[in-house]
């Protein structure tokens, strides 16, 4: 397996503007902007995992009252996040918890690059900003039938298990809660371009996040008064 | 006529580059569903179409009218056209079908694809006689002015001139005025600046919905008072 600079999962990289309507780049400067004028407790950064979930109910339910902020960009691939993270995004704020979700676009990357990506965007948080305790998603299971893809999410999890407890201040988050039935398929009720999640999908996976988060910003009893008074 | 040249009008489906072959499990999708139900109207279309499904607001407007969502994120005219080729149109009788499809159409110019959309609504006319079909305007997408909102105007502008001299087919322009005085569009109605939020929606949604209506209205058959 490759490592460091040879591993392009874990080279930032500027997404590109193949269509000509400069997205990205417009997406990242607001985020970059958003630091100066906000807040956050909470971060959550990645693909179109955390894009979508902003835009559902469920996120003023449990992730607004937390002070959260989201930076997803559909697309994303690990380098792109990383890119992202070193060029502004961790600039002008102090969260205290950071959620990671990225990967799945990693699509021409092994296993073992996915989990080098995801390890260089770790270790760049907890150089930038040393407090914040992370947590990484692991990847969802995806497509209607057993794929190759949905093979190597689950061995990127595999992965994740062993190599982050190696890093501080960082734990997995599993969120194979069952989306994948008997038979092998997932329904269109929980992702629904079997990609995507749907509200009540979301619901699924963010129970067990947004316990974790108000256990992680619990822990840290002083900054809660602070910010409570 | 260059119709057969032109590939926004030749029938193709999404080749699995990624490997989990999503989209062809959700045209199948489609097909299997459309066994099953009677819908009233049937949205076909991109990611546009696809998103408006996870809103509260499909439940609020459009499941009341029983109708039935074909999205699928990234199609293009092209695809649409394949996938209603395909089986999609096979097992329904919609009254009215609206078709929202076009700013994926990448490479191509706007003329091809006005005539891909064109394509689809022929063979919507062909196959589905009784419907009829809404095409919905091009939406203008990213942040600042930009080759593609130029080109996704004048998309609506060749539709609005060629649509009316199709059967049974109407052009509808659901853009509230995105596009803010100094050129700009917001995230607060286009969170990544092609697709819509909750409330971007909401703008968008309302006229499509009157339309339906009144058409549903229309459709029906005659009462005492239909003459008046
Ligand atoms: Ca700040």
């Amino acid at each position: 397996m490759s490592q460091g600079d040879t591993n392009s999962a874990a080279v930032p990289q500027p997404g590109a503007d193949i269509f000509g309507d400069d997205r990205w780049m417009s997406q990242h400067l607001r985020f970059v902007l958003d630091c100066k004028d906000k807040e956050p407790e909470v971060l959550f950064v990645g693909d179109s995992m955390v894009q979508v979930l902003q835009q559902y109910e469920l996120w003023r339910e449990l992730f607004s009252p937390l002070h959260a902020l989201g930076f997803g960009i559909g697309g994303d691939k690990t380098e792109h996040l990383l890119w992202r993270l070193q060029n502004g995004e961790l600039e002008n704020i102090k969260p205290k918890v950071i959620v990671v979700w990225a990967g799945t676009n990693n699509i021409e990357h092994t296993a073992e690059e996915v989990v080098g990506g995801i390890e260089a965007i770790v270790k760049l948080i907890n150089r930038l900003q040393p407090q914040a305790k992370i947590i990484v998603m692991g990847l969802m299971p995806r497509g209607e039938k057993p794929n190759p893809l949905r093979q190597k999410n689950a061995k990127v999890n595999q992965l994740l298990r062993v190599a982050l407890p190696k890093l501080p201040s960082v734990q997995l988050l599993d969120v194979d809660v069952g989306f994948v039935h008997s038979d092998g398929t997932i329904s269109c009720h929980d992702l629904f371009d079997f990609l995507h999640l749907t509200p009540a999908g979301y619901a699924k996976i963010c129970k067990p996040l947004h316990e974790l988060i108000m256990q992680l910003l619990e822990e840290t009893p002083e900054e809660k008064q602070a910010t409570l008074a | 006529s260059d119709g057969d040249r032109n590939p926004a009008g030749i029938a193709t489906a999404v080749e699995d580059v990624q490997g989990d072959d999503r989209w062809m499990c959700l045209h199948n999708r489609f097909v299997s569903d459309s066994k099953d139900k009677e819908p009233e109207v049937v949205f076909m279309g991109d990611s546009l179409v696809q998103l408006l499904h996870q809103f509260e607001i499909w439940r609020e407007l459009f499941s009341p009218l029983h109708a039935l969502n074909f999205g699928i994120g990234g199609d293009a005219t092209q695809h649409v056209l394949w996938r209603l080729e395909n089986g999609e149109l096979e097992h329904i009788k919609p009254k009215i079908i609206v078709l929202w499809v076009g700013t994926n159409n990448h490479g191509h110019t706007a003329e091809q694809v006005a005539r891909g959309i064109e394509a689809i609504v022929r063979l919507i006319n062909l196959r589905q006689p009784q419907a009829q079909v809404v095409v919905l305007g091009l939406l203008p997408r990213g942040k600042n002015p930009n080759p593609l909102r130029e080109k996704n105007q004048r998309v609506n502008e060749l539709l609005k001139l060629s649509l009316p001299g199709l059967a049974n087919a109407q052009f509808l322009n659901v853009d509230p005025g995105f596009v803010n005085s100094d050129g700009s569009i917001s995230h607060h109605d286009m969170y990544d600046y092609l697709h819509l939020t909750r409330s971007g929606y909401a703008r968008v949604c309302k006229p499509i919905h009157e339309l339906l209506q009144r058409m549903l209205e229309e459709a029906l058959p005659s009462t005492p008072n239909a003459t008046s």
